[in-house]
């Protein structure tokens, strides 16, 4: 009787058959890589959401449209794109970068940034008028004015940052064509991260192994989710 | 005190109004009446020096508020507060939303250290802030949120926060149209209290019962300008526009 898929990975999470850190440094990857590109990504994205959505110009319309298209990349795409950047032809090939971790931050920057910056938008432009007003009528400078909306829209661009945490941390493509999914000669993960390694375990018939990476990715993720809903209520005072 | 002359303001071809003249003392309550989307909001925005008149000055004891550049044009901004319509609190408990006035004032290592104290101890509410709650009657409701206040207690907190910075003029855009009787009421009582410490209240309402109530002077605004400004009792007793005379008689009448 061929043995389930799910009880041979409950019995791996209790053997571990990975050699000692591999998994550790598969999600430190992961992690490193992810929780960088989003802070990027998000440092980058709420003041341009910021000054788009406080500003009208001409070709506003335009600025957005390209944005919404951005949430849709093809993540191998991205990848490809990156991948000719740094790769040694490229116009960054001086840098090196290419199987780095810092290529995979470029890519992932790229990819969370549309999502991250149009979220933010639709909240920060969700957010009533009539409050922004009131903090100018009140002896605001725009700059208050700003920080009042950002506080008022912040369950929107919590939403924003998982929304691009999410697309990085799950994201294959692009990762493994700019990062190669690498490890070093001791096994230890250099550039291969949850999604590459479950791929790449997948592909070599270890459904087991693939789940119980799968397990931690999710679980990960749900951590992350719970933190970032945590942070959003800060700040309020019930 | 603060007083627009001459002041002309349009909306692309739409002209809201034109060379109008409206002035405030400390001390005194001047009543705004005038049929809903007649621009009273606009010629409130215009005296809040948030809107820029096409034509015509806004001046603060002397001072055009349009030819001084911006950090001054603030400094006179908040020597006035306004209440809106609606009553557009923040997302925060009601003491939060009352010190605005005052935190925004602050510099910012001042208000950087006052966040941070904030989290270790949370410290008492300010003087200025129950004094300001004590006038609309709610100091009791400092520590709530602002959501599980009613409408009419929504307004009286927004009225609170434009008063808790001590402001030499008050603005009021239709402060109580959404409000019952009992809240309406605290409010009104709020512009006598505001009056009394020689605020400079100007009240937007389309009630003429309130202006009667409440103002010294009234401004009938109608046909995209002041008709007649003067003293509450002459003006509805013996208006001397027959403009004015038309739209008080058709309100009473109704």
């Amino acid at each position: 009787m061929p043995i389930d898929p799910a009880v041979q990975s409950l019995q791996l999470l209790v053997d571990l058959p990975f050699r000692e850190g591999y998994v550790r440094s598969i999600v430190s990857v992961s992690l490193y890589v992810s929780l960088i590109a989003v802070a990027l990504s998000t440092l980058f994205s709420i003041p341009v959401a910021v000054v788009l959505g406080f500003n009208d110009f001409p070709g506003k319309g335009l600025v957005k449209a390209v944005i919404n298209t951005g949430m849709g990349f093809p993540s191998v795409v991205v990848g490809l794109v990156v991948l000719f950047a740094v790769s040694n032809q490229g116009p960054l090939g001086s840098l090196n970068l290419l199987f780095t971790k810092q290529a995979m931050i470029l890519s992932q920057f790229v990819l969370a940034t549309p999502p991250i910056t149009a979220i933010s938008l639709a909240a920060i432009t969700g957010v009533d008028e009539d409050v922004r007003d009131a903090a100018r009528a009140l002896g605001g400078t725009r700059l208050d004015a700003a920080l009042v909306v950002l506080k008022e829209a912040r369950y929107g661009i919590a939403t924003a940052v998982l929304a691009g945490f999410g697309r990085a941390i799950s994201e294959v493509g692009s990762v493994l064509i700019v990062g190669g999914n690498i490890t070093g000669a001791d096994g230890i993960s250099k550039t291969r991260t949850l999604t590459t390694a479950i791929q790449l375990e997948a592909r070599q018939g270890q459904y087991g192994t693939a789940m119980v990476l799968g397990g931690v990715l999710l679980a990960l993720v749900l951590l992350i989710n719970a933190i970032v809903v945590r942070f959003g209520d800060w700040g309020v005072q019930r | 005190m603060l007083r627009a002359t001459a002041v002309s303001r349009s909306y692309g071809e739409t002209v809201v109004f034109e060379n109008l003249s409206i002035d405030v003392e400390p001390g005194e309550v001047v009543a705004v009446i005038g049929p809903s989307g007649i621009g009273k909001t606009t010629l409130l925005r215009t005296l809040a020096l948030s809107l820029e008149p096409d034509e015509g000055t806004v001046s603060f004891d002397g001072t055009d508020a349009w030819e001084v550049d911006d950090p001054d044009r603030l400094a006179l901004r908040r020597r006035i507060g306004m209440v809106f319509q609606a009553a557009s609190l923040f997302d925060a408990p009601v003491a939060r939303n009352v010190e605005y006035g005052l935190r925004v004032r602050r510099s910012w290592p001042e208000r950087i250290r006052a966040e941070l104290r904030s989290l270790v101890a949370p410290s008492g509410t300010a003087d200025a802030v129950r004094d300001a709650l004590d006038i609309v009657g709610l100091d009791d409701k400092r520590a709530q949120h602002v959501e599980s206040l009613s409408a009419g207690e929504a307004q009286r907190v927004s009225f609170a926060r434009a008063v808790a910075y001590d402001p030499d003029v008050l603005l009021l855009d239709e402060p109580t149209s959404d409000l019952d009787p009992r809240n309406t009421a605290v409010i009104e009582d709020a512009i006598a209290e505001a009056r009394d410490r020689r605020i400079g209240v100007v009240v937007a309402t389309h009630d003429m019962y309130q202006a009667e109530r409440v103002a010294d002077r009234v401004a009938v605004l109608l046909d995209g300008g002041v008709t007649e400004v003067g003293p509450t009792e002459r003006v509805f007793d013996d208006p001397r526009d027959p403009r004015t005379r038309r739209f008080i008689d058709g309100e009473l009448v109704y």
